[in-house]
């Protein structure tokens, strides 16, 4: 594979540079303990840039980076971008729906986004069983005193 | 409280109707989602977490070393019969079990696992019971610094043996260790890393992280790549169970795999990777019938799978004297914990002596309600491999947003386990070891807190962190833990390089 993900290597030292730049904001140094709030975060920062410059020169070296392993994988790794977009979507979908919608629409949502993404293609069975199985969890997990918000929150319910 | 009357104490306790109805859910859960892809024991006490919080701590435990164990079992029966190993654990078994399999031996591999993880995990238990008390002792003689260097030297050595990769091990611990330092500094009070957020001031919670990085890391890399296939079972009947020759040719594994799984779960870089491997390797070297090994050879079945569950015993022996978690289980178990304000170490022990001692009686229980749970009934698990897919993956993403939501009916959570999902991604397809990032999140904030300790009570001067003998042995542990490894490999590439530039 000659693949040069040169991104990871900038991903890992621009968050490093992210927590240097907050670091930086906090006093380093305490009267009696010697390091005050901002070292360690600081010292983590400042790693994190030298572990990114690390993984740079790895990947200008031609390091492999082997996929992992999982049940369920295809053999030749052959990734659908349309299935990612698709499952991507429904774990991004509790951040629109949420809190307007509720915990049960919500996770009817999921249910048939995530469905699709693995290619069932019965979209209004799959809405029928999301519904009754976000219906189900709601009530069971109520009961057993977990807050998950209204039943139907724009229904003043 | 010596060990014998503790274990006295603690089967009162374990025998309890209620309890020992914990401990079959837990078993019964850990079996299941074994079986299952796509979910884990961290994750399941990860999304049990809102729900526990309502009963009661031991019973808690209990349920959760049940799903701990149980997820062993469970674990070794799909690699066996499908040649899917669930975990890193089960790797070796799925190598010769399911050529066992295979060749129509299946349950008879079945029988050797599920005794032998039997017998390793009770040594492994029996272990822990004699050797917890008195490390537990220890712990009050361990001063700040030696807990720092400790912390250190799991940190380190954690990074090194996960993975294939040192860099991408170290990049995942900082990565935790970062995201432990959000929220209010509990010694001075201040806003470090919060951005603003006031969701954030209480910190970064681990479940949403653990949840994040399995169940949805998993669910976008699968669905990405997803190959439908129906399972290919080997079948089971016809098969005879364990020989007299099986016999023979299994006891002698199983106790050499606990011999080394315990001790190596024990030490603070724990996994069972190791232990594992190294079971796989000494048996072959030792076997009459070598020439069996690659095709189904049942030493290479019976010595990893007591390897596997004697150091899952292992590991608890640091979580519960020092809290120190080795694993990504360990460490939700440890975060469950301190969700009921409990501190593992000496404390527990005389503070919550029922719940500790408990947990460990239970431990005996739950390993033979596993072996009646597992031996007669593997045919029927293995059915719930037929789960569609669809379904199977929808419902894990609806019970993370059970788990997520209901901690704090928070935004800011939803968007982490989106933005920490995707974390979870990249780092499946880039091979970035997952474990380290809980670890460090768990750990680094104490390790801080212990270092400031330290250094206050030194009044700042850097060489009280080396004073006592402990700290000072355990950092050149942990810097031996870096180096040797990173020598090694350096003079090796340098040796292979050589003749490949000759040519």
């Amino acid at each position: 594979m000659t693949e040069r993900p040169y991104w990871l290597a900038v991903a890992v030292a621009g968050w490093g540079a992210i927590v240097l730049w907050k670091a930086a904001e906090l006093p380093q140094f305490h009267q009696y303990a010697g390091i005050g709030p901002g070292m360690f975060p600081t010292a983590i920062g400042l790693v994190m840039l030298f572990l990114g410059l690390l993984l740079a020169l790895q990947i200008r070296r031609g390091v492999r980076f082997e996929e992992q392993g999982a049940e369920d994988v295809n053999d030749d790794h052959r990734v659908s971008y349309a299935a990612l977009g698709l499952a991507a979507a429904a774990c991004a979908l509790p951040m629109v729906t949420m809190k307007p919608l509720g915990f049960v629409v919500t996770c009817t949502g999921c249910f048939v986004l995530v469905a699709a993404a693995f290619q069932s293609r019965s979209h209004l069975l799959n809405l029928a069983l999301g519904a009754a199985f976000s219906v189900l969890c709601w009530w069971l997990f109520r009961k057993l005193g977990v807050q998950l918000g209204g039943f139907l929150p724009l229904a003043g319910v | 409280m010596d060990p014998v009357n503790g274990l006295l104490n603690g089967f009162a306790v374990a025998l309890q109707p209620q309890n020992l109805f914990w401990c079959f859910l837990g078993t019964f859960m850990g079996t299941a989602i074994g079986v299952l892809p796509g979910i884990g024991p961290a994750l399941t006490i990860a999304l049990l977490l809102p729900v526990t919080v309502y009963i009661d701590p031991t019973a808690a435990f209990i349920m959760f070393a049940g799903i701990f164990y149980g997820a062993m079992y469970g674990g070794s029966t799909t690699s066996i019969l499908l040649n899917t190993p669930g975990e890193a654990g089960a790797m070796m078994t799925a190598l010769e079990g399911n050529r066992m399999a295979r060749k129509g031996r299946g349950a008879a591999a079945l029988c050797t696992a599920a005794l032998g993880s039997f017998v390793a995990g009770t040594i492994g238990t029996i272990g822990l019971t004699f050797l917890a008390p008195p490390i537990a002792e220890l712990a009050f003689i361990f001063k700040p610094q030696d807990y720092f260097a400790l912390m250190l030297l799991a940190f380190l050595s954690v990074s090194v043996v996960m993975g294939s990769s040192k860099v991408r091990g170290f990049i995942a611990l900082f990565i935790g260790l970062s995201l432990g330092v959000v929220g209010i500094d509990k010694a001075g009070g201040m806003q470090r890393l919060t951005f603003g957020v006031p969701d954030l001031l209480d910190g970064v919670e681990m479940t949403v992280v653990l949840v994040s990085l399995f169940a949805i890391g998993e669910l976008l890399y699968v669905s990405s790549r997803y190959g439908k296939q129906m399972p290919n079972l080997n079948p089971l009947a016809g098969g005879i169970w364990m020989t007299r020759e099986d016999w023979k040719r299994s006891w002698k594994p199983w106790l050499r795999g606990a011999a080394f799984g315990f001790p190596i779960g024990a030490l603070p870089a724990g996994g069972a990777e190791i232990p594992t491997f190294l079971s796989y390797t000494v048996e072959r070297k030792l076997t009459r019938h070598p020439e069996e090994f690659g095709h189904g050879a049942i030493e290479g079945v019976a010595g990893p799978e007591a390897a596997n569950n004697a150091a899952a015993a292992g590991v608890l022996v640091p979580l519960l004297t020092l809290g120190l978690p080795t694993s990504a289980t360990a460490a939700i178990l440890l975060a469950a914990f301190q969700n009921y304000g409990l501190q593992p170490g000496p404390l527990l022990f005389i503070n919550s002596g029922d719940l500790v001692w408990g947990l460990i009686a239970s431990l005996y229980i739950g390993n033979l309600m596993l072996l009646v749970l597992n031996l007669p009934l593997a045919g029927l698990w293995v059915r719930l491999l037929f789960v569609p897919r669809p379904y199977l993956y929808a419902g894990i993403l609806i019970f993370s947003l059970v788990g997520i939501w209901g901690v704090s009916n928070s935004w800011v959570d939803l968007a982490m386990m989106f933005g920490v999902g995707c974390l979870g991604y990249v780092m499946r397809v880039y091979d970035f070891p997952i474990a380290p990032v809980l670890i460090g999140l768990i750990l680094g904030p104490m390790a801080e807190e212990k270092l400031r300790d330290a250094l206050a009570a030194g009044q700042g001067d850097p060489l009280t962190l080396v004073s006592t003998p402990l700290s000072a042995g355990l950092l050149a542990i942990a810097f031996l833990v870096v180096t040797v490894p990173a020598l090694l490999q350096w003079r090796r590439s340098r040796r292979i390089v050589e003749p490949a530039d000759a040519e």
